[in-house]
This record gives C-alpha cells, structure tokens and sequence, in this order.
C-alpha cells in the first residue's frame, strides 16, 4: 500500500468511515510494516489490537473443564452404573448373609427337623417310618374311637331305659 | 446441541469471549470464570441453541452480561492491568523500534484505561476482534447510532492523545 493511499484509509479510519475490509487493509498493512517512522500512533495502536487479538487461552485444565461440561451423558451413564453396582453390592452382601445364617441353623437342626434330605435312600426311608408313625397314630384312633362308640351305646340304652337284646326279665 | 456441534462451533470461541472479559473485568482469572459459565449455558440451552442465530454474538453477549454483573456484584472499578499483552513479536525490524513499541503500547494501555466502559468494549470489538457495526449493536444491546457514536469517540481520544504523545512526547 503506497503512503497515499495509507494516509486516505487513516483519515477514514479515525472518522469511523472504513468498512471491514479496509480496516482490515490496514491491519494487514501493519502487520507488514512494523516500522514506527511512518504514522507512528496508528503503527503503535494497530500493533496494540494486533497484539491484544493473538490472546489466547492456553490452559489445559481450563480446557478439560470445557471438555468435561460437554460430557453430561457419560457423567450420567457413570453415575447409573456407580449407583447399580452399589446397589448389587449390597444385595449381594445381604445374599451371603442370608447364607450363612441358613447354614448354621442347618447343622445345629436335627436333618429330621429339617425334613429335606440330600440322599434319595434316606429321603425314602424317612418317608417310610413317617407314615409308619402316622398309620400306628390312625390305629390307635381307631381303637379309642371303637371306646368311644361303645360308650355312646350304653349312653343310648340308658337314656331309652331299655337295653337292647334285653327281654325284659333279669336273667341274673 | 450435541456434543460435536458444541465442539467445533462453541469451543473454538473460548479464545475471543476471554479477551472480552478480559477487557472488562481486567483479570484472566475472573475471564476464565466467566468462559467457562458461558458455556455452561451454551450447554444447558441444549437443543434451544439451534433457534439462536448467530451463536457468538450470543456468547458475547451473554459474557458482556455476567462481566457486568461481577463487576457490579464486586462493586469494583474495572481495568486491564498494564501489563497484558505487552510481550512484542521477536521479528520487529530493529531493537529501537521494539522499545519504542513496547512503551506505544504501555501508553496506548494506559490510554484505553481512561475511556468509558461502553467506548472500550465497542472499540474491542470493532479493532480487536473485527466485528460488523451490527454484530457489536447485537452484542451490546446498542443502537446502529450509539455504536458509531462510542467507537467515533473512542478513536478520537486515541488518535489525541497518541498524537500529543509522539509529538510532545506526553
């Protein structure tokens, strides 16, 4: 750009008349020209923009914060997954517990308490004597009831006055 | 706004919305801050964001807004210490011009200082980061009027006192 034409983009400059390319003619001039002789206040307020806009932000943690505001969903993700395996944790542990406790009452209980028995044999032959208590209990009953229903008769007999088969004379 | 939209559109603006706050507020610290709950925002507008036309002048804006509210929340003056952005490039032609650079610019520093807030911000815009008249009204809620007005004014204290500096050396 040769002096003149400088000199008229300036003038336009301070009078706020320059469009963005213009402005931007003068950036580009400046920025080649860094000699101050010429215009030096434009030369040193350009080189003070120029200077000002190659600010940047070099910070990585800064830029691992931004990174990291844009990672809501794997944030969320995480946190379902933290909070499942807490949860599974638990029910596990309460799992085992459960276990344990089982175990114990189960070797200081009697396997007939128990009533459940690994070997078929066993099973068989618990089941066997079972029902053997059971039928010599059904045969008792039976015999008490037989007491039972003869006492009823007599009750009957007496009630009607009159026992039955009797003829009405006393034999003895 | 999925994750690869918020990739390639928003976070490459980071750079541009701290120089804004940084103008502002006057502390890189505070500017990151406030970076950093912009986006945040951008975030959590989610899929509203599509509905937003020009994204950075969005950004912009809404760093415009939180740098004001701190400053009013901190009931503080706002500056740019004098001494950002002062490292000169190593390819000035000659060690006298650097110098001569370098306190230009400490002075030109000190000289966007003393302007008003609103004349700062617009100049930034318009200088710094090469926005359109619209862009800045856009930004900062102004009239097309008041922007040329504050860069107008801007300009010419600069020119002033640039011009009273290289020639009484003030």
């Amino acid at each position: 750009m040769d002096s003149k034409e400088l000199e008229r983009l300036l003038e336009k400059y301070w009078a706020c008349e320059t469009s963005l390319e213009e402005e931007q003619m003068l950036r580009d001039h400046f920025r080649k020209v860094r000699s101050m002789d010429e215009t030096p206040d434009a030369a040193a307020l350009f080189a003070y923009f120029e200077l000002q806009r190659s600010r940047e932000v070099n910070d990585m943690a800064f830029d691992h914060r931004m990174a990291d505001l844009a990672k809501p969903k794997a944030r969320a993700f995480n946190r379902i997954v933290h909070r499942s395996l807490r949860i599974a944790a638990g029910i596990a542990v309460l799992v085992t517990a459960v276990w344990f406790v089982r175990s114990e009452i189960r070797q200081n209980t009697p396997p007939e308490i128990v009533d459940t028995y690994s070997d078929p044999e066993l099973a068989f032959e618990e089941t066997k004597r079972a029902l053997l208590i059971i039928s010599r209990s059904f045969g008792t009953a039976e015999e008490q009831a037989k007491k039972l229903d003869l006492f009823n008769e007599a009750q009957r007999q007496i009630r009607s006055g009159t026992p039955e088969g009797s003829t009405g004379t006393n034999d003895e | 706004m999925d994750h690869d939209a918020f990739q390639t559109n928003v976070l490459p603006l980071k750079s541009k919305l701290f120089r804004f706050a940084l103008r502002i507020l006057g502390d890189p610290d505070e500017a990151k801050d406030v970076v950093q709950e912009v986006f945040a925002r951008v975030w959590a507008k989610g899929k509203a964001m599509q509905e937003i036309r020009n994204w950075e002048a969005w950004c912009m804006r809404v760093v415009h807004n939180l740098s004001i509210d701190r400053i009013r929340l901190n009931n503080r003056q706002h500056a740019l210490p004098l001494s950002e952005g002062l490292h000169i490039h190593q390819d000035t032609p000659s060690p006298h011009d650097r110098t001569e650079l370098v306190e230009s610019m400490k002075q030109i520093a000190e000289i966007m200082a003393t302007l008003p807030q609103k004349q700062q911000q617009v100049i930034h815009l318009r200088d710094v980061e090469g926005y359109s008249y619209k862009e800045i009204c856009e930004v900062l809620e102004l009239d097309m009027s008041q922007v040329k007005v504050y860069l107008f004014r801007a300009r010419n204290v600069l020119r002033e006192k640039l011009t009273r500096m290289n020639a009484y050396g003030l």
